[in-house]
């Protein structure tokens, strides 16, 4: 059911949302902050969290959520104190929610007997602060998990007759004395309604027994001055589907069920306290009609007959609740019956509805994409026109000029707008780390604090899918190889608690990204050992610090000693910066023996519009992605080699890199002569560095990437593709690839 | 017919939403007391399905002020709740709410339940 489908991902949504909201309180609470609004949000989290779980019959999710409610509900009350043991309890729980709601959104089935330490624990405290009452573990389930049936509850007394199922042939005909008290007027429960309902359980005669009117001066709208005497006739009425209609004013009135079978009438007398007092009314009521209700809607339009009745004494201003409601009933057809309610309004069941007053609205992130797309392109022929200008047409027509000055202005604006759409702030890929770190800590025996700054820092909601990978890899690097154990700490005088600090901050057009943390720095003479035994330096290069911490993100570098559980799996840190050079960022490292290290990340704000270097080769437009480029070299000024193997190189400053001709490579001829093409020297992974000789260099300008897998189908050494402003489909070159398949080529 | 209904819960309001406007009911959303007291003061409707558990504004509060404002002291409210302690239910019945509704709740019963508090 799709309906469902689409209840779910809300759900699932909303449940992010809340387990960071949770994440994020009891961090706050961790620190010693007891704020009483804080608790309230974690119980309402974790209460909300149980609310949908149980809509979608996720029982595991449920049960353990709801030992957990009761838990927070105790310390809510001050019932249980909040211990450190109850927080880290607490707080390795959010986990445990997570978990749950993982399994039940993937649908996975976890251990039958996951959580169940955490819940018995929960279930203890909380039975140790109401000992002697039932087990709050089981009790309150039940409750829980009964499926919605209106029933009756809270009796003052037990029906004698409940157990008695009425004849199902033959009528059973029932008085019902019904007295309501005042406050069953201020609840805005309508007696006209209860009698609708009982009339829908068979043949019903209603005798109001009326009290004297007060003068008006001193009529309370919300007075009582009616009760009713009913008679029922009925093949199905029980004592109990009669007190379920009365079942929203139990203890708002006072009523009276009396059961008749044939000629000898069984009385059963309810709340009879309040009766004699209207028995002397109905006396006196001097005016005394009767109307017939039965199951069918119109038939209450008889209620208009009592309204007349009441016309005298009503209150004109007042609109006083009890008359006024009934009176209401005759102008009022066919209201009463679930059937009629659909076309009591049709025009109000207009599918869509209008959720009106919302703060946000939800959009599919295809549309926004869409719009992002097209203002990109509105962006970029925009700026084409702009270039078009030369001074000859700037004389000519100014006003045009003057207009396109302002659509640029205004298409900047659009563009900045669209964007703000899809930032979206960075919490929800920091918010993931406290838990990571966590467990990290526990694993090794550390001890390490996580502090996180500007996580409401906002970023292309593209870019934060990419960076959660990097990220993880970047804090588990410093938790894991950069914070020392506790007691190498304490010997080298620093604080036992080890602390990585995750920051973000916009900084021009860029995001930056910060892993800092406080522990050992890197071991550069390790490094460097490492680095020179794997051939990635050579015997005798000369290194400056900075080079040699950046060696870290070279590929396969590893420098755990024994590959860790947690940072190792054989992946290093070059898996960071090829992750992150695919989103057009950049990684750096700096590093302070005995103190710590910093890493830096360095994003583009969006990966929607890229900065390229339009190139020609064979007649035909290429893109080659300004972020890396190194510097260009007319041919003529070129230091090619060649390699004995017949391959071509190109020897900037003392470094030999490969060459390779686009042209060639795309097994296109040209006819440009050598001298004056050019040579785009390119930086792939690993600051390895690829030499693309291409026909002519037309300039820089921006495009908008289009998917070539979604358009037509993969090729290697191309990454995509664009609309340039004349309408030309621009191929995007593909660095990286093509230095790896150098590499292949040369190897092989 | 319209619907105010008051919940913190996006998946309540959307399940509530799509029940409702089914049913032909006009629904409009509020994620807490405060805003749907707000609402009401500008908008008229039929009946209101409010939360108890809301941030800024709890449903305790939102039933003790709509029945404050002179407006909507005949306003059918009927509380939306997994409590089932009994105890909720009775503060919400104590400031003014009409009847309740227990969550989960069955779609059909949802629309029986409100027929028994409007005309």
């Amino acid at each position: 059911m799709s309906d469902l489908d689409e209840f779910k991902a809300t759900y699932f949504d909303e449940c992010s949302e809340l387990l960071l909201e949770l994440e994020e309180q009891f961090s706050a609470i961790q620190e010693g902050d007891r704020d009483s609004e804080r608790l309230n949000a974690v119980f309402r989290a974790i209460h909300s969290i149980k609310g949908g779980g149980g809509a979608f019959g996720f029982d595991g999710l449920v049960k353990f959520a709801h030992s957990f409610e009761t838990l927070l509900d105790y310390v809510r009350d001050g019932k249980v104190e909040l211990s450190e043991d109850v927080i880290v309890l607490c707080i390795r729980s959010i986990d445990i929610v997570a978990d749950f709601v993982g399994a039940a959104r993937t649908g996975d089935a976890l251990a039958a007997s996951y959580g169940a330490v955490e819940k018995a624990q929960f279930d203890a405290l909380a039975r140790g602060q109401s000992a002697g009452a039932a087990s709050t573990d089981d009790e309150p389930m039940d409750d829980f998990d009964i499926d919605f049936t209106p029933v009756a509850v809270n009796l003052e007394r037990e029906l004698p007759m409940a157990s008695t199922a009425p004849a199902t042939d033959g009528m059973t005909r029932w008085t019902i004395g019904f007295t309501p008290f005042p406050t069953l007027y201020e609840r805005a429960n309508d007696p006209l309604l209860l009698f609708r309902e009982l009339g829908m359980l068979g043949t019903m005669t209603v005798t109001p027994r009326l009290k004297p009117m007060p003068k008006l001066a001193d009529f309370d709208p919300f007075g009582v001055y009616c009760a009713w005497d009913i008679e029922l006739v009925s093949d199905r009425a029980s004592a109990d589907t009669i007190r379920e209609v009365f079942e929203f004013v139990d203890g708002d009135c006072a009523i009276t069920i009396e059961m008749h079978e044939g000629s000898a009438p069984a009385a059963i007398a309810l709340d009879d306290d309040d009766l004699p007092s209207f028995a002397a009314l109905a006396e006196m009521a001097k005016a005394e009609r009767k109307f017939i209700a039965t199951g069918d809607a119109d038939d209450m339009g008889a209620g208009a007959d009592l309204s007349a009745l009441l016309d005298d004494t009503k209150a004109e201003a007042a609109a006083p609740a009890p008359l006024h409601l009934v009176a209401e009933a005759a102008p009022a057809p066919a209201t009463a019956a679930n059937r009629d309610r659909s076309t009591d309004a049709p025009e109000d069941s207009a599918s869509s509805g209008r959720p009106v007053g919302m703060q946000s609205i939800r959009v599919d992130l295809d549309k926004v994409d869409r719009v992002v797309n097209m203002v990109g392109e509105l962006v970029i022929t925009q700026s084409m026109l702009t270039q078009q200008m030369d001074d000859a047409i700037r004389d000519r027509y100014q006003e045009l000029v003057r207009g396109i000055e302002v659509l640029a202005q205004t298409t900047r604006g659009l563009q900045d707008a669209v964007m703000a759409i899809r930032a979206q702030p960075v919490k929800s890929v920091f918010s993931r780390m406290p838990r990571l770190v966590r467990e990290l800590a526990s694993k090794t025996g550390k001890k390490i604090k996580l502090e996180t700054i500007g996580e409401n820092t906002e970023i292309d909601k593209t870019v934060i899918e990419q960076l959660s990978d990097p990220l993880t890899h970047m804090v588990r690097n410093s938790a894991d190889h950069g914070i020392e154990s506790p007691e190498k700490r304490v010997s080298r005088g620093k604080p036992e608690v080890g602390t990585v600090r995750l920051s973000a901050e916009q900084a021009g057009g860029n995001i930056l990204i910060i892993v800092e943390d406080d522990g050992g720095g890197i071991n550069r003479d390790r490094v460097l050992e490492i680095a020179r035994e794997r051939g990635v330096v050579g015997p005798d290069q000369q290194m400056t610090d900075e080079q040699i911490d950046n060696l870290i993100f070279a590929p396969g570098f590893s420098t755990a000693s024994e590959v860790s559980d947690i940072s190792g799996r054989g992946v290093g840190m070059d898996v960071v910066l090829s992750n992150i050079k695919k989103i057009g960022g950049s990684v750096h490292v700096r590093s302070w023996t005995g103190k710590g290290t910093r890493m830096t990340l360095r994003l583009p704000l969006t990966l929607a519009v890229l900065d390229v270097m339009l190139v020609k080769v064979a007649g035909s437009p290429y893109v080659i992605p300004l972020s890396s480029i190194v510097e260009t070299i007319q041919n003529s000024r070129a230091d090619f080699g060649h390699m004995p193997s017949g391959g071509k190189v190109l020897q900037v400053r003392g470094e030999y890199v490969q060459v390779v001709d686009l042209a060639t490579r795309f097994e296109m001829t040209t006819d440009q002569a050598e001298d004056s093409r050019f040579v785009v020297l390119c930086e792939a992974e690993g600051n390895s560095k690829i030499a693309l000789v291409v026909d002519d260099i037309i300039g820089q300008q921006q495009v908008v990437i289009k998917s070539l897998e979604e358009n037509f189908e993969r090729i290697d050494g191309i990454a995509g593709g664009t609309i340039l402003g004349d309408g030309n489909v621009a191929l995007i070159v593909d660095v990286q690839s093509l230095k790896s398949g150098t590499a292949h080529q040369t190897a092989a | 017919m319209r619907v105010l209904t008051v919940d913190d819960s996006r998946t309540i309001l959307a399940m509530l939403h799509h029940t409702l406007t089914n049913a032909g009911f006009e629904v409009l959303q509020a994620e807490n007391g405060q805003v749907g007291l707000d609402m009401l003061g500008r908008e008229d409707v039929d009946v209101v399905i409010t939360d108890i558990n809301m941030p800024v504004m709890d449903g305790i509060e939102f039933i003790k002020q709509v029945r404050a404002t002179g407006k909507h002291q005949s306003l059918p409210i009927l509380i939306l709740t997994t409590e089932t302690s009994q105890d909720k239910r009775d503060q919400g019945r104590a400031a003014g709410g009409t009847g309740w509704i227990v969550k989960p709740f069955d779609p059909e019963k949802l629309i029986s339940v409100i027929n028994k508090v409007v005309h």
